[in-house]
């Protein structure tokens, strides 16, 4: 520390306390193994104290933690309990102390653990396995749905019960495997493999009950994803769990929350189907009568329309065939005969203008004004 | 009466009617007829005219007879 003191010249607690926490403070985080020897923890307050004793001597350090840091460690953090804390060394100038500040504390053991399973998370990350794009859409009514699950699970009948209530006729094509322990991801892989060479398997599932980080590891292994992002046929996932969420979940088709769920995704409910295709049918009729309703009006107010074109077009007529006739009439001999002439004609139609172009036994046609009528010659000049 | 000379306006369409009617009309117009043409003439003029008005009435008593009737949604 760069900090010249003497007798004569000592520094106030103040600065030296500052420069303390100013070298503490620039140690960065470093991850620290230990013990919890103890929790206090005060209601009401956001932060709380633990002392994080060493493994083997008798040393300890102060761990402060928001109570947010701590709440969502699995299992609930416990005195005795072994743990790998990561924080900040920070200087406390209020009491001179030093601490710890915690950002993330695990329970050891399963340190390792999610490492890797971060590790792969990250590498199937980068290989884009998790993209929404990959994601298949489930077929509406599979002909033959393919069930991965532990034997005589209860994730089975969960699965097998629900898709049977809503859709009767559903075809499970089954393969009860291990789903924990060192034979599981084989036996997994194996089914899966089985099932997609069956082509008339359109969707898998793969259900399990809930389980610990440990049970669930073979849900994560990178054997298992593989396969599963191989799967010819979509597959859904069932598969219960507390807090993190096993890989195949992420690499799934469709992730479902439980096998009662899962069930609900693969099939339609046939009452709800039913009950679509009678709505279906009804607005179909009552369009189909809106229109014929509507069409019959188009048509009402057609005829009308032609009804009153023909009539005015026969009123037309008849003032047009009036006129003609009036012409007919004006510049026919008509008016002449209504003075009481009559027009004799022979039979060849000549008209008669001479006495001479007729003799005794004729019969002449006479057209009067009102019409004709037949006439004899008596006697010719 | 006045019978048709020479029957050619039976089963004549209105159109065809009135056409022969305007052309009788104005061969009388022309003024180029003797009085045997123009009284053949007349008396066919006068038949194409009822051929005409027996159409027209036809016409309308049918369509008076189609809105007498009640209008029912088959009709």
């Amino acid at each position: 520390m760069a900090l010249e003191t003497s007798p004569e010249s000592p520094a106030p607690v103040r600065t030296v306390s500052g420069l303390l926490a100013e070298w503490i403070g620039r140690l960065g985080g470093i991850w620290i193994e230990g013990q919890v020897a103890q929790i206090s923890r005060r209601p009401g307050m956001r932060t709380l104290w633990i002392t994080l004793r060493d493994t083997e001597a008798d040393l300890s350090l102060s761990v402060v933690a928001e109570t947010t840091v701590v709440d969502v460690v699995t299992p609930p953090l416990t005195e005795g309990q072994r743990v790998v804390v990561y924080g900040r060394p920070e200087f406390y100038a209020g009491r001179g102390a030093l601490q710890i500040r915690a950002r993330e504390i695990r329970p050891v053991g399963q340190g390792a653990l999610l490492a890797e399973l971060e590790r792969l998370r990250a590498l199937f990350q980068a290989e884009g396995l998790f993209a929404t794009e990959r994601k298949r859409p489930l077929p509406f009514l599979p002909r033959r749905v393919g069930l991965v699950s532990g034997r005589a699970s209860a994730a089975l009948r969960d699965v097998t019960v629900n898709a049977r209530l809503r859709w009767p006729a559903v075809d499970f094509e089954i393969r009860e495997v291990a789903v924990q322990g060192v034979a599981a991801v084989a036996a997994i892989v194996d089914a899966l493999a089985d099932l997609n060479a069956q082509p008339e398997v359109d969707v898998i599932v793969i259900a399990r009950g809930g389980g610990s980080v440990e049970d669930l590891l073979p849900f994560s292994n990178e054997r298992l994803i593989r396969a599963v992002v191989a799967s010819r046929a979509p597959v859904v996932t069932a598969i219960g769990h507390e807090q993190d969420v096993p890989l195949v979940d992420l690499v799934a088709d469709l992730r479902a929350s439980t096998p009662t769920d899962a069930a609900k995704r693969i099939v339609p409910d046939v009452a709800e189907e039913t009950h679509g295709i009678a709505q279906g049918r009804a607005r179909a009729r009552r369009a189909v009568e809106r229109r014929i309703v509507t069409d019959a009006q188009e048509v009402a107010r057609l005829r009308s329309a032609g009804r009153r074109n023909l009539r005015r077009r026969i009123d037309h007529g008849l003032v047009d065939i009036g006129h003609l006739r009036a012409r007919l009439v004006a510049l026919s001999p008509a008016a002449t005969l209504d003075r009481g002439y009559a027009v004799l004609r022979a039979q060849s139609g000549a008209v008669v203008r001479d006495p001479r172009e007729v003799v005794a036994g004729d019969r002449l046609d006479a057209r009067v004004a009102g019409g004709s009528f037949t006439v004899g010659v008596e006697e010719s000049s | 009466m006045a019978r048709a000379q020479g029957s050619g306006t039976e089963g004549m369409a209105y159109e065809e009617a009135r056409a022969a009617l305007a052309e009788v009309v104005a061969a009388l117009e022309s003024g180029e007829t003797t009085l045997e043409e123009a009284l053949a003439l007349w008396e066919r003029g006068e038949e194409y005219a009822r051929v005409c008005e027996e159409w027209l009435a036809g016409a309308q008593a049918r369509l008076n007879r189609v809105e007498e009737a009640p209008a029912t949604a088959s009709d």
